[in-house]
């Protein structure tokens, strides 16, 4: 008898703990499935503020914006044109650059380099993908800059002057920075990410699907095109674009080296601007609401493009992944 | 109609003490799949009781419906009715915490806590008593007495759970389980990760636990559930097939399937 | 059969090469910066850049309150982004894993993850800087926190599933409720991979400029008003390194020197915690 009294006394103490843990518990889920929440919402308050600041050059210029080329702080009429050229060219020569060198890299990274360094230098690389962007930017002005300016530069113009086309792509003073200058510095910036994540696709191929290509008497290189490459394509795709939505919203490495000009040459050795640079040297000089909208509008703009990249680069690595864990 | 039929069948006719686990017409399910089919049966107070069968037939699922742990999981679900002490636990109105204190698990793999020996134990009784620091060493040697492993350890209870060897660790675990002082203990194929030595130990150690618990274990090895275990119970395909004495079980079961499976003959 | 084959042969030493090639063309560009960087910052180290205050034009000085302005804001938005980034993450591994939010805060927070920064400085303008009429720390900080949250998630999302649900079941076995075991059992098994995450979020805003230069803004005064705008590592090398003066350009290189240390200290601690954890 005392004994089921003891036990009772043993529940009804129990149960008043068990109901403080299901309210604490409560609480806990609510807080973190909050936290949950304020991540969308983050994403959702950057559209939503980005549009209300831009609303009115959105307004003022309508569409026209996107395919008016001038850019004129004294008469406030503002176009988006060059800094959306520049920043897609240079984005685009930048992947065009990084992304061969880059698998390249990792082909030798998983091939060729001897077991002992690659350990080693596969950090490295990763280690680069974390150096600030305005690290690149100043070695950009000071040191690769001039060097453009008085090597390559007069080499290039020289070699191609005859050539129609190409000398006026090429053309024009050596000024050492300008979009050629900074697509080169942007490549070098996103070739760790190219690098790191071609060589983590690489790393999903399955062993024995290698092995029986080897067992046929092909070759490294053989076998890394008619099996790894195509096997991994997707993924590379989600690499090459999550370097190009990295490339497209750089704004410091470029900065430094664009020559913020707002035209739109033929020649990659003119001065230009890109989106992000544009917004970065100009924002807080900017007097007058339809100056400061108008930045904004095209920090809206670069939003959407790289959302669109991004969002198409997340997809292609989720397809990837859910094939390596199948 | 089938079942009504086993059903007669399986309520053994000669284990006949008083009922601490009464399954009734259990189903359950993984999403759409069906994984227990209508299972009845009575699991007496303070004794061994195995669950054996083939790997997929259902033994573990059953076990798992009686802490409710499968609750963790999305799409998994219970229907009928599971008693203990006459008070079905798969009601909504069922504490779970508080089921789990009555109901304690040991599973396949050790898994101690990541912290202290010492922690690994004071750690479920801290949840619901406030023991001052004399009380909660001695719970704590108790336990650990209880699972044999007080000798081993006690010279170093501030060392991480994880230094212990494996036999070592699954008694830690065995022990956490004994220290929140349940009244049934669930065993998940405890010793089928351990070497024969600490298999044999963890068995010895069912034997000294069943005079104070009811003990329920799945396991897959047939002669362990010979060893240790007074009554069996021999699952397939999600179905009870048999349920008797162990003895009778592995000595003259009355179904051609059992027989089958405790001679070897498939599984 | 005969000439196939050393066809085959030369294409594939050729294709080898030239990856080859890529390897020590793209090590040796990214060596060439880093020995930049050591040798043009080096030659500005001194004990001023850590005692003095940042110069007017064509003065010597040092960047201590640079250097100050960025621990507090780094600290601050540090402190703001991880509660959130673990809490969030929390939620995904824990509570929400099989749930349909989970699936896409996941993708969305992806897409935060590399989102480009200075819109993220756009965006606080517009919050906080406009709303309040002027910058201020806390705008930058608050700022730096935006990009804090996405990494934090995403580690602790990953650690979190890492932890085996073996361990997750034991401790709901003996009566622990759901918080408890996330808070006993399931975090301080992952303890050093979300460590790790924070580390690595601490190195992405480390070197941050974009997002600062209209919400902190720069100051070339001590300042610990965290309402008014602050100085900060980068946007000081920002500033100095356009500048004609040779003081501010050496001492842009020093503060990039500085940074990179910083990070790439930051990177290998955080590495070496994550090694341990495979190893064991």
């Amino acid at each position: 008898m005392t004994l089921a009294m003891a036990e009772q006394r043993v529940d009804t103490r129990r149960e008043k703990v068990v109901r403080r843990f299901a309210f604490t518990d409560m609480i806990f889920a609510g807080v973190s499935r909050a936290a949950a929440i304020l991540v969308l919402l983050i994403l959702g308050g950057v559209a939503i503020s980005l549009v209300v600041g831009s609303w009115e050059a959105i307004t003022t210029f309508g569409l026209a914006f996107l395919t008016t080329e001038s850019w004129n702080p004294v008469t406030e009429k503002f176009g988006a044109l060059a800094p959306i050229y520049g920043t897609i060219v240079t984005s685009g020569i930048a992947i065009l650059i990084a992304v061969p060198i880059g698998i390249g890299i990792a082909i030798f990274l998983t091939e060729l380099c001897p077991r002992p360094l690659r350990r080693p230098i596969g950090i490295a690389v990763e280690l680069l993908a974390g150096i600030p962007s305005i690290i690149y930017g100043i070695w950009g002005l000071f040191v690769f800059a001039p060097f453009v300016q008085t090597t390559i530069q007069p080499f290039v113009i020289n070699l191609f002057k005859d050539i129609p086309g190409l000398s006026s792509l090429f053309a024009g003073p050596p000024y050492g920075i300008g979009m050629l200058t900074s697509s080169m510095i942007l490549a070098i910036m996103v070739l760790p990410f190219v690098t790191s994540i071609t060589k983590d696709v690489f790393d999903t191929v399955p062993a024995v699907l290698k092995e029986s290509a080897y067992g046929i008497g092909c070759t490294t290189w053989e076998v890394t095109r008619n099996v790894v490459i195509p096997y991994t394509r997707i993924g590379i795709m989600g690499g090459v674009m999550l370097g190009l939505g990295r490339a497209l919203g750089e704004t410091m490495a470029v900065t430094f080296v664009i020559g913020n000009a707002h035209r739109i040459s033929a020649s990659l050795f003119a001065p230009g601007t890109t989106i992000s640079a544009t917004i970065a040297n100009e924002f807080t000089e900017a007097d007058g609401e339809l100056y400061t909208s108008s930045l904004i509008s095209l920090g809206l703009i670069l939003f959407v493009i790289t959302l669109i990249i991004l969002a198409a680069a997340r997809y292609m690595l989720m397809r990837i992944g859910r094939k390596a864990g199948a | 109609m089938n079942n009504m039929v086993s059903l007669d069948k399986v309520a053994p006719q000669n284990i006949s003490d008083k009922a601490k686990i009464e399954i009734k017409n259990l189903n359950f399910y993984y999403g759409e799949s069906k994984a227990l089919k209508n299972i009845s049966l009575q699991l007496p107070e303070r004794s061994v009781t195995a669950f054996i069968g083939p790997s997929g037939c259902g033994k573990s699922t059953l076990l798992r419906v009686l802490n409710r742990i499968y609750e963790l999981y999305p799409k998994q679900r219970a229907e009928g009715e599971v008693l203990v002490d006459g008070k079905n636990i798969l009601d909504r109105s069922q504490d779970l915490n508080l089921l789990r204190t009555k109901v304690g698990m040991v599973f396949q793999k050790p898994t101690p806590f990541p912290m202290s020996i010492y922690d690994n134990i004071s750690f479920g009784i801290k949840l619901y008593e406030n023991l001052s620091k004399s009380e909660m060493d001695e719970r704590v040697e108790a336990a650990l007495r209880r699972a044999a492993l007080w000798n081993e350890v006690k010279d170093k209870l501030n060392a991480s759970g994880l230094s212990l060897s494996g036999g070592q660790q699954q008694r830690l675990c065995i022990a956490r389980t004994v220290a929140v002082k349940p009244e049934i203990i669930l065993l998940d194929e405890p010793a089928s990760a351990l070497d024969p030595l600490s298999t044999a130990k963890i068995e010895e150690l069912i034997d000294e636990l069943r005079a104070d618990y009811t003990i329920v274990i799945v396991t897959h090895n047939m002669q362990q559930a010979a060893r240790v275990s007074r009554q069996t119970a021999f699952m397939y395909l999600g179905e009870l097939v048999e349920f008797d004495e162990t003895a009778k079980i592995f000595t003259s079961p009355q179904e051609k399937r059992t027989q089958d499976y405790v001679t070897g003959r498939f599984g | 059969m005969s000439t196939i084959y050393p066809r085959r042969k030369a294409t594939n030493g050729i294709m080898m090469v030239l990856c080859g090639v890529a390897a020590v063309i793209g090590l040796a560009w990214l060596a060439l910066i880093l020995g930049a960087l050591l040798y043009k910052g080096l030659a500005g180290i001194n004990l001023a850049v850590f005692t003095q205050m940042t110069p007017p034009p064509g003065e010597a000085g040092g960047l201590l309150n640079a250097i100050a302005g960025s621990l507090v804001i780094t600290i601050i938005a540090v402190v703001i982004g991880t509660p959130i980034g673990i809490l969030a993450g929390t939620y995904m591994a824990e509570y929400g894993r099989f749930s349909k939010l989970t699936t896409v805060v996941r993708f969305i927070n992806d897409i935060l993850l590399s989102a480009p920064s200075i819109v993220v400085g756009l965006f606080v303008y517009e919050l906080v800087v406009r709303p309040m009429g002027h910058f201020s720390a806390f705008a930058g900080a608050f700022a730096l926190a935006i990009l804090v949250i996405p990494v934090v998630v995403r580690t602790t999302e990953d650690m979190l599933n890492l932890v085996p649900n073996a361990l997750r079941e034991a401790g709901t076995a003996i009566g622990a409720p759901r918080w408890i075991v996330i808070r006993s059992v399931a975090y301080r098994a992952a303890l050093s991979g979300i460590v790790t995450g924070i580390l690595l979020s601490i190195a992405r805003i480390s070197g941050e400029t974009a997002p600062l230069l209209f919400t902190a803004l720069n100051n070339q005064f001590w300042s610990s008003n965290l309402n008014a705008p602050m100085a900060s590592l980068p946007v000081t090398i920002f500033q100095f390194a356009l500048s004609p003066y040779e003081e501010w350009q050496q001492l842009a290189w020093t503060g990039a020197l500085l940074i990179t240390l910083t990070v790439l200290a930051l990177s290998i601690l955080a590495r070496s915690l994550t090694g341990r954890r495979e190893d064991r």
